[in-house]
C-alpha cells in the first residue's frame, strides 16, 4: 500500500507533467482525488512514498513544475 | 486541483449544493478504489478521470461548445452514439448512480420508482450535475415505463428528443428502429447544423467499434484465472466509457490491456470464487455491489449489464456501400442488445449461460435495482435456465442507500460458502 502523502497542484496539467517524470524514473505513485482535508477544490493530486520525497523534489525543481505543496495525512 | 467555480456558475449550477456532492467523492473513491491491493498502473488514467470528473471533462465540453459544438445527454445503450459523433457533437451518458440525487428526484416523482430514474431527474432539477448542465439536448427512449414518463418532466427543464424503441425484435421492428434512427439523424443535423454523410457516419462507426473492441479485449483478459483486474476496476472503466473522449479512452484501455497481458503470465491461482453479475445498469458512482462482493473471498469476472457486456458486444458491420446500408447495419447492431424491456428476450438468457462457461464462473448474482419490473420479472427465466446448467444464482434487489449493505454482505457471504 502506498503511504498517504500527497502533492497538490494548481492545475491538472502540472500533475500530469510530474506523473510522466515519475513514470520515467520508476518512482511509485498513485493519482488520487485531492482529499477534502487538504483542499476544498477538487481535482487531482499525486500520492507518493516518503522515501522518494527528496528525489521527487529534485525532479520538480529541475523541470520547473508548479506545485501547491507536499502534505501528509495522519491515518 | 484547478478552480472550476467560474465554469460551474456559468453553467447555472447550485454551487453550494454541488459542493456537498464533491465533498464525499474523494473519500468514497479512496476507500473503495485506492485501497485495493496490486492494482495495475494503467488504472492511474482512470483515477485521473474520476478526480477530474467535474473539472477537466466539463472544461472540454465547454471548449467544444464555445467553438459552436453541441452536447447531447443519453440514458440508454440503445441510443446510437455513431449519429452524435458523425455530426461532430459530443454524447455523454447521464444515468445517475448516486444516492445524493434521490431526495430531489422524489420531489417530483413517486418514491416507488427505480433509483436510476429518481437520481437522473434529481440531478437535473437540483442543478448539481455539470454534465446535465452542459447538455443542449437530452435523448430519451421508450424502454421502461418509468423512463418513458420521466422525459415529460425533464422536458420542462431542457429539450428532450425521445426515440421510440420497439418492444419486439421481428423484422418489421428492425425497420421501425431504422426509421427512428433516421428521425434522430434529422434532429441531430438540425441541432448541430452539420450534415451527416456516409463518410462522417462511417468514421463514427469505426471510432465506436474500436472502443467496443478495446472493452472486449479487456473482458477477454478477465477470462484468465485469476483475472488480472478486479471487477471494481473493470466496472469503473465501463462507467467512464459513457462520458470520456472516445479516442483517448480507447487508447488508454488498450494501454491497460498491454500491461495486463504482461501481468497474467506471472499470476498465481487464487482461491477466490469467480462471480458474474447480471441485471440492471450500475451508473457512476454506484460501486455498491462490487465493493461488497470483492470485500469477500470473490472476484467479479464479468457483468452481463449495460455497464458491461451489453455496451460493447456486437459490432456495427463496416461493409456498407452507402448511407442507407450503413444505417441498416447500425439498426441491426443495436437491435442485438438484449434488454428486458423487449418481449420475448430469450437472447439474454442465452448470453448469460454462454458467459457462465466462457468466463468459468462459480456463481451468478442477479443485481436488480428496486422497482425495476422488467428485470425482476425476467429473473424467473434466468433462474430456470441456470438451474438446468447447475449454476448457482443469488437474487439481490437493492437501491443506492447503504442501509442494507450489511444484510447483503451476509447473504453474499452465505452464497459464496455454499458454491
Ligand atoms: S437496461 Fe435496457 S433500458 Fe436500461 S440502458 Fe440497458 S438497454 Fe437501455
Ligand atoms: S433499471 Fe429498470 S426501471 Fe430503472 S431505468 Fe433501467 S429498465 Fe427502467
Amino acid at each position: 500500500m502506498i503511504e498517504k502523502n500527497y502533492i497538490l497542484f494548481p492545475s491538472y496539467n502540472h500533475g500530469l507533467a510530474l506523473e510522466s517524470l515519475l513514470k520515467q524514473n520508476k518512482i511509485q505513485y498513485i493519482i488520487s482525488p485531492t482529499p477534502r482535508q487538504l483542499s476544498v477544490c477538487c481535482g487531482i493530486s499525486i500520492m507518493y512514498n516518503k522515501k522518494d520525497e527528496d528525489l521527487i523534489k529534485k525532479l520538480i525543481d529541475e523541470n520547473k513544475i508548479d506545485i501547491l505543496g507536499f502534505y501528509t495525512l495522519e491515518r | 486541483m484547478g478552480d472550476y467555480r467560474k465554469l460551474w456558475s456559468d453553467l447555472k449550477m447550485d454551487l453550494e449544493k454541488h459542493d456537498v456532492l464533491c465533498s464525499v467523492l474523494p473519500e468514497l473513491y479512496s476507500n473503495v478504489y485506492l485501497s485495493q491491493e496490486n492494482r495495475p498502473d494503467g488504472m492511474n488514467y482512470f483515477n485521473f478521470v474520476v478526480s477530474e470528473v467535474h473539472g477537466l471533462r466539463i472544461e472540454e465540453l465547454d471548449n467544444h461548445k464555445k467553438q459552436g459544438g453541441k452536447v447531447l445527454g443519453t440514458f440508454c445503450v440503445y441510443v446510437p452514439d455513431e449519429v452524435i459523433l458523425a455530426a461532430n457533437a459530443i454524447g455523454v451518458g447521464l444515468c445517475g448512480g448516486s444516492q445524493f440525487w434521490i431526495e430531489d428526484g422524489e420531489k417530483v416523482l413517486p418514491r416507488n420508482l427505480c433509483p436510476l430514474i429518481k437520481a437522473f431527474v434529481g440531478a437535473k432539477i437540483s442543478a448539481t450535475c455539470p454534465y446535465f448542465q452542459s447538455c443542449d439536448m437530452l435523448v430519451g427512449e421508450t424502454t421502461c415505463d418509468g423512463k418513458k414518463k420521466a422525459w415529460e418532466i425533464l422536458n420542462d427543464y431542457v429539450p428532450v428528443h425521445v426515440m421510440e424503441l420497439p418492444q419486439k425484435k421481428r423484422e418489421k421492428n428492425i425497420e421501425d428502429w431504422k426509421l427512428e434512427i433516421k428521425d434522430f439523424i434529422n434532429v441531430v443535423e438540425e441541432l448541430t447544423g452539420n450534415k451527416i454523410t456516409f463518410e462522417n457516419l462511417m468514421n463514427a462507426v469505426k471510432i465506436c467499434n474500436n472502443k467496443r473492441q478495446a472493452l472486449k479485449r479487456l473482458y477477454n483478459l478477465r477470462k484468465n484465472m485469476p483475472s488480472p483486474i478486479s471487477g471494481l476496476d473493470s466496472l469503473l472503466i465501463s462507467q467512464i466509457a459513457f462520458y470520456d473522449d472516445p479516442l483517448r479512452f480507447t487508447q488508454k484501455v488498450n494501454e491497460l490491456c498491454d500491461e495486463l497481458e504482461g501481468k497474467i503470465k506471472s499470476l498465481k491461482p487464487n482461491n477466490k470464487k469467480r462471480i458474474m453479475i447480471t441485471g440492471t445498469p450500475m451508473a457512476i458512482p454506484n460501486w455498491k455491489m462490487h465493493s461488497i462482493i470483492e470485500s469477500l473471498n470473490a472476484e467479479i469476472v464479468v457483468e452481463e449489464t449495460c455497464t458491461g457486456t451489453r455496451y460493447f458486444e456486437n459490432f456495427v458491420r463496416e461493409d456498407a456501400q452507402n448511407i442507407e446500408e450503413l444505417i441498416d447495419n447500425i439498426a441491426r447492431r443495436y437491435m442485438g442488445v438484449n434488454c428486458s424491456c423487449f418481449t420475448p428476450n430469450t437472447g439474454r438468457v442465452e448470453d448469460i449461460t454462454k458467459y457462465a462457461k466462457e468466463y468459468n464462473v462459480d456463481g451468478v448474482i442477479y443485481y436488480n435495482l428496486s422497482f425495476c419490473q422488467t428485470y425482476s420479472i425476467e429473473y424467473k427465466k434466468v433462474e430456470d435456465a441456470l438451474r438446468k446448467e447447475n449454476i448457482p444464482l443469488l437474487f439481490v434487489e437493492t437501491d443506492y442507500s447503504e442501509e442494507d449493505s450489511g444484510q447483503i454482505k451476509t447473504r453474499v457471504e452465505a452464497f459464496l460458502e455454499m458454491i
